[in-house]
Formats: structure tokens, sequence, C-alpha cells
């Protein structure tokens, strides 16, 4: 893929938009417009892609156990707060 | 008193419903059971809002104690999940606006858009065009973690709710008490500012 000469600024435009171009949560005629744009860009189509990495990346994160000594902190809290009510 | 859902207010039910329901009949002892299913999501929301582990502990349970106070004060007009997190955000601002005085930074747009890119690459870097499960490892996992501990809290709550609690952009609104464009600014400044450091990262690295 080649990038075609353009002005940047447009591309500075389009870059404010992009976490909603990834979500689709934009009207059609502007996800009509980045789709468009990316085919041309570079810039722009790499950058959309490490958002999109950075995304995946974020929902990698997982869940970690509640350590045993918190939990039981917890459950005592619990009881004590049943017995005051 | 148990809060009545005023008539014509649409409802919500779940798979909590009922638990909630019994517990504000006063079957307090069912109480435990509500928050064996969210201890460890909470624990993790906490985990992460929070650099410091007995931060986050505190924030969990100050969470769970409020939750136990207002629970009969849930509508029902809502998932309870979307309920929690709002008392979980709440609490967790309430707790920095206590301890600290300086105001939060912004993070620039203009400063995260690095406009040499356009000029410089050729195509999209290495790290961003990997599968995911040959980038994923401990150290990676740990960089992105102290990435989103250097967000500004307004942004690092924001993120973390649409893209590791995987809430809704309304939903998110809701739970934050701000305007959806306001919520979709802020991911997009935060995705942005993370993005950064993983370059930065990466440029290490390959």
């Amino acid at each position: 893929m080649t990038c075609k000469p353009h002005d940047h600024r447009h591309c500075l435009e389009l870059f404010s938009k992009l976490s909603e171009y990834i979500d689709r949560e934009m009207d059609e005629g502007e996800l009509r417009e980045i789709d468009a744009h990316i085919t041309e860009c570079l810039a722009c189509l790499s950058c959309l892609q490490s958002l999109k990495q950075t995304i995946a990346l974020c929902k990698q994160t997982g869940l970690q156990p509640v350590p045993a000594v918190f939990s039981q902190k917890l459950q005592s809290m619990l009881q004590d707060l049943q017995r005051s009510r | 008193m148990t809060a009545e859902t005023p008539p014509n207010r649409k409802t919500v039910s779940d798979d909590d419903t009922e638990l909630i329901r019994a517990i504000n009949a006063g079957h307090a002892e069912r109480f435990p059971e509500l928050v064996r299913r969210y201890e460890q999501k909470l624990y993790n929301f906490g985990r992460r809002m929070c650099r410091n582990e007995s931060d986050a502990e505190d924030l969990v349970q100050d969470t769970l104690l409020n939750v136990f106070r207002y629970l009969n004060e849930f509508r029902y007009e809502t998932k309870f999940k979307n309920w929690l997190y709002r008392v979980a955000a709440n609490t967790c601002l309430k707790k920095r606006r206590r301890s600290k005085f300086a105001p939060e930074p912004e993070l620039s747009l203009e400063e995260l858009a690095r406009p040499e890119e356009a000029e410089t690459l050729e195509q999209a870097p290495e790290w961003a065009r990997m599968p995911l499960e040959q980038l994923l490892n401990e150290e990676l996992l740990e960089t992105l973690n102290q990435a989103i501990w250097s967000l500004p809290e307004k942004y690092r709550i924001v993120m973390i709710l649409r893209d590791v609690e995987e809430f809704s952009t309304e939903e998110a609104a809701q739970i934050l008490n701000l305007s959806p464009a306001n919520v979709k600014v802020r991911l997009h400044r935060a995705r942005l500012f993370l993005r950064d450091r993983l370059r930065g990262y990466f440029s290490h690295d390959l």
C-alpha cells in the first residue's frame, strides 16, 4: 500500500474520532469517510491498528484472585454488619 | 424502608433481582451471597483504580459498606451491576477528593496526536500487527498496568469501565454521571495515552 500525498490536517481531524470509529459509534457517513481515508493514508491506518491493539490488550488484563486474607476480612466484616442490623 | 418503584418507571430484571428483593425484604443473611458474586470483579476494579493494594482493599470494603447501607434505595431501574459500579466509582472519586488537592492534569489531544507519525511511517508497527497470543507476557501486562495507573483518574476510570469492564458508553455515562460525549472524549484520550506508553515499550523491545 502506498500513501497518497494529502493534507495531513484532515488526518488530525479524523484522529480525534478514531475511538468512535473503532466502537462503531458514529453515523454511516463518518464511518465511510474514515473507511475511505485509511485505504489511502498509512499514518492513519497505522494509528488505527495500534489503537485497536491497545484496546485488545486492555481487555486481556484478566482477573486476579482475591487474596485469601482479604476475603476472610470481608467475611468477618459482613458478619458484623448482619449482627448490627 | 424499601424503596418502591414509582408507577410508569421501567424496571430491569436480571440474575441479581430475586436475591436483592430477598435481601431488601429482610433476608440480610443473604447479603454475603451478593458479595460473593461481585467480590472478585470489585477487587480487580479496585486494583486497577488504586496503585496501592491497601487502598484497593479499602475501596472494596467501603463500597460494600455503602451497598449494604443503601441497597434498600436500589430502584431496579438499572442492572444491579451498574448500580454497584456507580457506588464503587463514587466511593473512589470521593476518596480522591479527600486525599488530594492538586487538580488532575488534562490529556491534550494535540500532544497525543504525534503528527510526525504521518511523515515517517511506512507501515503499522510490528507490535500492532502481531497476534495477541504472541505479544502477551507478564512483562507487557505489568507495563500496561503501570500505564493504566499513570493515567489521571478521570481518564482511568472511564477507560476501565469501557475497555476492561466492557460497559457501553451509555452505561459508563450513567455510572459516572457524565454525558456520553464526555465519556467518548475521555476514553479516546485515555486510549491514546496508553498507546503512547505501549509504543515506548515496544520501541525498546522490537
